[in-house]
């Protein structure tokens, strides 16, 4: 028997990553925005996209990528407030979107017309950390019915995110959630985040957030006209299924 | 929770290493799985055991070396040239 030992030394997300390289390339190279929303199920994230696109739907091309485990009911929600592409990822029962996924939905997306770029993750705070999908940044949406202590259950979603929503900010008066206190646990697992309270639902706080994706879309390319924009709302996108 | 996407990542790799028509004859994979890699060993040492199992595979041992730090690769792999392949 003469058994051979081979190095291999190769990291195990290494395909991953080189192709979240090449899609952050072509991103950047248009001044796109891509913001990977992570969070767990039913943080609000799916409102918070549809206000985002009907408020801002008049200034900014937006664009989204939407994963979902097994149905496309938020492609078709989203679908509803823009003329965008809408490209839905059914999973499958991965817990995650990786950076193949993203690569295939971005064929579908012309980027050279594109301000900001969604992708909303599986809700999920834990796998998400781990594949990079050539994003901007990632934001953690974090709804107030949830523990103050998620940055310290979840410290590598925090560790890799760059902004955090508080959501649901209507809520307070009836649920125990100390924000300050949210705030100080997502700080101690990372120095770096920037905070935005929102309600997506009442719309409190969303003028926040406006503000930070028009600063940072801010001459990337001539803002949205009235002409393209009623021709963009005629028709209602279908919404195209990856599988895997 | 993601580490089948994991544990199939890893049997890409050896495939990519050795060759389809090798992988019966893979002995044992070497992995580093950091502390912070966000991998729970024990979960992907049983998605490696089930894949590893079955075809291609013949029963390849995964030996995982844990680190601190957010490593996550495939350190090495033992083939056994002269056990028949079929």
């Amino acid at each position: 028997m003469s058994v051979r030992r081979i190095d291999v030394r190769e990291r195990v997300m290494e395909r991953n990553d080189a192709m979240a390289r090449a899609v952050r390339d072509r991103l950047e190279a248009r001044g796109v925005l891509a913001l990977n929303l992570v969070s767990s199920p039913g943080s609000g994230k799916t409102l918070l996209l549809e206000r985002t696109l009907r408020d801002l739907g008049d200034e900014l091309q937006m664009a989204v990528i939407t994963g979902d485990v097994q149905t496309q009911n938020d492609a078709d929600r989203i679908a509803q407030w823009t003329g965008d592409l809408v490209q839905a990822v059914v999973t499958g029962g991965a817990c995650h979107l990786d950076a193949r996924q993203v690569t295939d939905a971005l064929g579908a997306i012309d980027l050279d017309a594109l301000h900001v770029l969604f992708i909303e993750n599986v809700g999920n705070l834990v796998c998400p950390a781990s594949w990079d999908l050539g994003e901007t940044a990632k934001v953690v949406v974090f709804s107030v019915t949830e523990g103050e202590d998620k940055p310290l259950k979840y410290p590598k979603m925090f560790q890799q995110a760059r902004f955090v929503v508080v959501n649901k900010t209507d809520l307070l008066p009836y649920v125990p959630f100390d924000v300050e206190k949210a705030k100080a646990f997502a700080l101690e697992v990372n120095p770096e985040l920037e905070f935005f309270l929102t309600s997506a639902l009442t719309g409190h706080g969303l003028e926040g957030w406006y503000d930070f994706l028009r600063a940072r879309t801010r001459g990337s390319r001539p803002a949205r006209s009235e002409a393209g924009r009623g021709r963009a709302r005629a028709g209602r996108p279908a919404a195209a299924t990856a599988d895997r | 929770m993601h580490e089948m996407s994991i544990a199939m990542e890893v049997c890409r790799i050896a495939e990519d290493h050795v060759g389809l028509e090798a992988l019966p004859r893979v002995r044992e994979i070497g992995l580093v799985v950091g502390e912070r890699s966000g991998v729970e060993p024990a979960s992907l040492l049983f998605c490696l055991e089930t894949l590893l199992g079955q075809p291609p595979f013949r029963g390849a041992r995964p030996a995982m070396e844990t680190t601190p730090g957010d490593d996550l690769r495939v350190s090495y792999l033992e083939v056994d040239d002269e056990r028949p392949s079929h």
